[in-house]
């Protein structure tokens, strides 16, 4: 009878466990989708809050010092658009690299894959070369430009484009 | 400059990377909702299918930018098509939730007999029940046309490839090749989730598939916005 008994509480506990375990999975699934769901209800909705813009393309060219470099950066045609044929122009004052500078571009906080602007001389201590900036579908406009000065180090132009 | 075959290992990995990050993001809803549709059924299949066709658009997109050698050129002429792509995800999305748990109410009278019988409520009454794997190939193929940013950039580098290139075909390869490289790379990413997202292993899925429906439904509606903004 006690052995009857024991085997009975024996089962129920396994069941017990057993149901525990599918409450535990049944809570990692819906964690699982709520996770991978979201994102695209949160991407549009994130803006670059901590992103800090310190460059207004539209108006005009913007400079950043590197070391003993002003480096002047500008693009064409204005206002800036996403998803047109741009022009960049880099101008560097104050030393001539050995190597032309080069631009990356990408989103603060989004990966984009790479985007890379080659510059070319185009008189002394200006470079210039043609880029495109996608249109992030989340909505996003603000966008970096990476300046590369081989040698001497890299700044970031963050600012704001059309879309 | 890069050689061509470099190009196409850095976007295979960039395609990898962001896969796990941006696209699980952008794209990971729409394959837990396939996943959530099928039931558990012929998820590595159809995910399989959808992944082939998915890459095959690429892969022509990548060709043409390739072969025009330009991005923008291309980018305008398919601009709406890309819209209307996100419109249709979205749609399809939100109409694979709402037939999920039979929330629709068109989908009980599309099941009776319908005294017009036209190609409407035939065509409304397969898209409620997909369940077939080989559908998910022509949604793949649709669904390349997703407007996304990564996507566009590794287009960018097509384009790229084009203008270096010899002549308009071998253009077009190149481009297709790097296109076909990043796509490859985004595959991993979508089909775990693809697969972590099937509930065949669940003995009760009424809870799962409720939670389920309502997350497609608010998946559907987001794309659907974000298609109409575009």
């Amino acid at each position: 009878m006690n052995q009857l008994r024991a085997d009975r509480t024996l089962q129920c506990q396994k069941a017990r466990l057993k149901r525990f375990h599918f409450f535990v999975l049944k809570v990692s699934f819906l964690f699982f989708l709520f996770l991978t769901v979201m994102p695209a209800a949160r991407i549009s909705a994130a803006g670059p809050e901590d992103v800090i813009i310190n460059c207004n393309i539209h108006d005009g060219s913007c400079s950043q010092a590197l070391a003993d470099l002003e480096i002047t950066l500008d693009i064409t045609p204005r206002p800036v658009r996403a998803m047109q044929d741009l022009v960049f122009r880099v101008l560097l004052s104050g030393g001539e690299p050995q190597q032309a500078p080069f631009i990356d571009l990408g989103m603060p906080g989004m990966k984009m894959g790479p985007n890379r602007v080659i510059l070319e001389k185009a008189s002394r201590s200006f470079y210039e070369g043609k880029g495109v900036i996608v249109r992030c579908p989340s909505g996003s406009r603000t966008w970096r430009a990476t300046v590369t000065v081989p040698g001497k180090g890299k700044v970031d132009f963050i600012f704001d484009v059309i879309n | 400059m890069l050689s061509t075959d470099a190009l196409y290992l850095i976007f295979f990995t960039t395609g990898f990377s962001v896969g796990f990050g941006h696209c699980i993001g952008m794209c990971g809803p729409i394959a837990v909702s396939f996943s959530l549709n099928l039931k558990g059924k012929s998820i590595l299949l159809s995910h399989g299918l959808y992944n082939t066709g998915r890459l095959l658009t690429y892969a022509i997109l990548g060709g043409l930018m390739g072969a025009a050698g330009s991005f923008t050129a291309v980018s305008a002429r398919i601009a709406g098509l890309q819209q209307g792509a996100m419109i249709a995800a979205g749609v399809l999305v939100m109409v694979m939730g709402l037939a999920l748990n039979e929330w629709l109410p068109f989908v009980k009278y599309f099941r009776r007999k319908d005294p017009a019988g036209g190609i409407f409520s035939k065509g409304f009454h397969k898209l409620t029940a997909i369940r077939s794997p080989y559908a998910y190939f022509p949604i793949g193929l649709l669904l390349g046309l997703l407007p996304c940013g990564p996507v566009y950039t590794a287009l960018v580098a097509a384009a790229g490839t084009g203008i270096e290139a010899p002549g308009t075909l071998y253009g077009f390869l190149s481009g297709a090749g790097l296109m076909a490289a990043f796509g490859l790379g985004t595959v991993p990413a979508l089909i775990l989730v693809a697969r972590l997202a099937g509930i065949g292993w669940l003995t009760s899925r009424r809870l799962i598939c409720r939670l389920g429906s309502i997350l497609m439904i608010l998946v559907g509606i987001i794309y659907v916005i974000k298609g109409v903004r575009y």
